[in-house]
């Protein structure tokens, strides 16, 4: 049996990794998956230049003037680049407009008209009473009129401007002078530190150092998308590959030298052994990098070992399934429309990625990651979130894991040895589950 | 001893009886037809033999053993639809087949059937560059080339010219003559009366002809009148004790009912035009099948076991 098993994994792995496919793929792939990271980085130095026209309805008669001059030091200070000789950062020019008393709504929709036209940016409304707000809002308004006000970076800049000059002159009108003032808003900011550890040997006490969050975040975030990334190449392509072995006949033939079991074990550990080689090139690769850049302290080399476990686990799991999928099919409309249950255990995790490493001790990251198919992906975001989790949920989600897996598996098994044999209309959810309980 | 030993099978998928009380004993060495009309329970049969299906009642034997797997290392399988990886070089398939069957390598095996087939100069090209004829043959190939005491084979000369045929019709007597036994599942009757030594015949799930070519047209009779009569147009309406007449266009089969006399139907042709050929013989396989499956006739005593 181990033979037969063995050569139908070898085939397996022989007729994807040979392929072009799977090199482009595994260059490929990860571009794609920091793709956005990396057209962020890239695309970061280039600013949209052009000077932003920004009209101002000052009712207070305290904000215009002050906007005018913030501009002004702010264009004089980060607009031109002075050793490119180049215009670096838009200019903000400020356009004071005298509110019109009677009809202010008219006023605005002109305003906006302009802004439509392309001959403002947009426009700021002061209400009368910001200086000193009493409880009526309707004469204390900061509005920002835009066509994308909302994410729009002037909006910050606007918002802190007018705010720190009416901050500073309600205390300098309470009699503080304009140095003090500026004492009462100096910001002190958070820095994110390591803890602080006690050498085993001499007893010295080593200080945390400073954290940053890239340091806090990617490690996880790379263990968990290079783990999606190998469950799409060993795990997801088995619903393909086991369809069309079934629809071109190839199934029954191997079906006369092989028991559907085997066959169905053969290409997991195919699957298997094409995540390995995927996993190994891109933790080599990352790992020798990473040592050339003298940056291996950034590397939780604890995790390392789980993730293999998990990925063991994970890969035959999901592949389990997709193949068991893959043998109700009989067309590739068939396929196609098994691919998103299919895909399910593998994506879920990852619409969660954020509440989970935010808040890895919460009640619902350790009940998601507890549950056995999200285990691989989540448990392991979490624990190397650094977070310290309890020590124990690891091995309990572990053994939920290896057990969900060996039940995955055999239950898989009963559905494809019925699937890989059957024809015509795709069977129901209840015939699935009938093959599964009867085989 | 019997190569392959059916004892009251029976095999139902829902509601659809697919084979219904089967018994059939398949001697070794012999080349035994399998016929029956589209849907009639021969794949589930041959796949039941095969041991990919498991039958619902009832007993199957292949090569002494009884079925849970153990023997399908000894039992070689070439399917209807040819079942190849089309992006896998011709001479890896065969060996991936080869040895998943056998155990063993057959590198040797795979190049010497290669030779004979002429496939040896497209051993390193992919499948799918195959022509049909070609698949074909390579699919024969990683039937046998594990040398299989049972072989298999689901209509095995669909897709080729005479000439190929003719490779793999030979190829087939070589290996009944090495002592395989060979099941030869086919729509073409002339091939099942030249090649096979017994002939089974299922429809509708059950078995309604077994045994050799002679003995199941004995029990027909010779109830068939084959003549050529000119002019051809000529008409043979109401010929005495004629039940049915089929126009092959130069030749015409006549039926006859069981007491009909052949010699008043020969004067009778001799009125309507100049008589070129005249024989009186026994039903064809094809004319039996198509009496069986097309006109629902009932078998005569003896049809069936």
């Amino acid at each position: 049996m181990m033979r037969r098993l063995l050569l139908v994994a070898k085939r397996d792995y022989l007729a994807t990794v040979r392929t072009k496919g799977f090199i482009v793929g595994l260059v490929i792939a990860p571009i794609f998956m920091g793709g956005s990271g990396i057209a962020f980085a890239l695309l970061r130095g280039h600013v949209d230049t052009r000077d932003r026209h920004i009209a101002v309805l000052d009712r207070s008669g305290v904000v215009a003037t002050e906007l005018e001059r913030a501009a002004k030091q702010r264009n004089d200070e980060v607009v031109f680049d002075q050793d490119k000789h180049e215009k670096v950062q838009p200019a903000y020019v400020i356009e004071a407009i005298p509110p019109v008393a009677d009809d202010p709504d008219a006023q605005r929709l002109e305003l906006s008209d302009r802004v439509r036209a392309g001959d403002l940016h947009g426009f700021v409304d002061v209400g009368p009473e910001v200086l000193h707000p009493g409880t009526n809002a309707a004469t204390s308004y900061l509005r920002y009129y835009a066509r994308n006000a909302a994410f729009d970076d002037l909006r910050n800049w606007l918002n802190n401007t007018v705010n720190n000059h009416l901050r500073r002159s309600r205390l300098t009108g309470a009699g503080l002078d304009e140095a003090q003032a500026d004492q009462v808003f100096r910001w002190i900011s958070l820095d994110p530190m390591h803890l602080v550890s006690q050498e085993a040997g001499t007893g010295e006490v080593k200080q945390g150092g400073r954290q940053s969050e890239a340091e806090a975040i990617l490690p996880p975030l790379v263990l968990l998308m290079l783990m999606f990334l190998m469950l799409m190449m060993g795990a997801a392509p088995l619903l393909n590959s086991v369809m069309e072995e079934k629809t071109q006949r190839i199934a029954e033939v191997l079906l006369g030298s092989v028991r559907p079991f085997e066959l169905m074990l053969g290409k997991l550990l195919g699957g298997l052994a094409v995540s390995l080689t995927g996993a190994g090139v891109y933790l080599g690769l990352g790992l020798f990098a990473l040592m050339q850049a003298g940056l291996m302290g950034f590397v939780p080399v604890e995790m390392l070992p789980w993730f293999v476990v998990y990925l063991f686990a994970a890969v035959l799991m999901n592949g389990a399934w997709q193949a068991a999928l893959g043998s109700v099919c009989s067309d590739v409309r068939d396929a196609q429309s098994m691919t998103l249950p299919g895909m399910l255990p593998a994506m879920i995790p990852m619409f969660v990625i954020m509440p989970v490493l935010k808040e890895p001790l919460s009640g619902f990251a350790t009940v998601m990651s507890l549950l056995p198919p999200f285990t691989p992906l989540l448990m392991m975001l979490r624990q190397a979130s650094g977070a310290g989790i309890p020590a124990w949920q690891p091995y309990v989600g572990l053994a939920g894991v290896i057990l969900t897996t060996l039940a995955s598996v055999w239950l898989a098994g009963r559905i494809f040895r019925v699937g890989i044999l059957s024809q015509g209309k795709l069977p129901g959810p209840r015939q699935i589950l009938r093959w599964m309980i009867r085989g | 001893m019997n190569a392959v030993q059916i004892t009251g099978v029976t095999k139902c998928f829902g509601d659809h009886v697919a084979v219904e009380n089967l018994a059939l004993a398949v001697p070794r060495g012999s080349i035994y037809g399998f016929i029956g009309p589209n849907g009639s329970g021969k794949t589930t049969t041959l796949r039941m033999i095969m041991n990919i299906l498991q039958p619902d009642t009832g007993s199957i034997e292949v090569l002494g053993e009884s079925l849970r797997g153990a023997c399908s290392a000894r039992v070689g399988y070439l399917p209807e639809e040819r079942g190849l990886y089309r992006k896998m070089k011709v001479r890896e398939v065969l060996r991936f087949y080869g040895e998943l069957k056998a155990g063993r390598r057959v590198n040797r095996e795979v190049d010497e059937w290669l030779e004979r087939f002429g496939l040896l100069d497209r051993a390193n090209e992919k499948v799918e560059t195959l022509s049909k004829g070609m698949s074909q043959k390579a699919q024969f190939i990683a039937t046998v080339v594990a040398s299989p005491e049972l072989v298999i084979l689901d209509e095995p000369f669909s897709g080729l010219d005479p000439v190929n045929a003719n490779l793999i019709t030979k190829a087939v007597l070589d290996l009944r003559k090495a002592g395989a036994t060979v099941i030869l599942s086919t729509h073409d009757m002339g091939t099942a009366e030249r090649m096979c030594d017994f002939i089974f015949m299922i429809h509708r799930g059950r078995k309604v002809l077994d045994g050799t070519l002679e003995d199941i047209q004995a029990r027909y009779g010779q109830d068939t009148v084959r003549t050529q009569i000119e002019p051809a147009g000529a008409g043979l309406e109401e010929l005495p004790g004629v039940t049915q007449i089929t126009d092959f266009g130069h030749l015409r089969e006549l039926r006859l009912q069981p007491d009909a006399d052949p010699q008043r139907v020969l004067e009778a042709l001799m009125q309507r035009g100049q008589v070129r050929h005249f024989a009186v013989i026994r039903p064809s396989l094809h004319d039996i099948f198509v009496r069986i499956a097309g006109d629902g006739e009932s078998i005569p005593e003896g049809g069936t076991e």
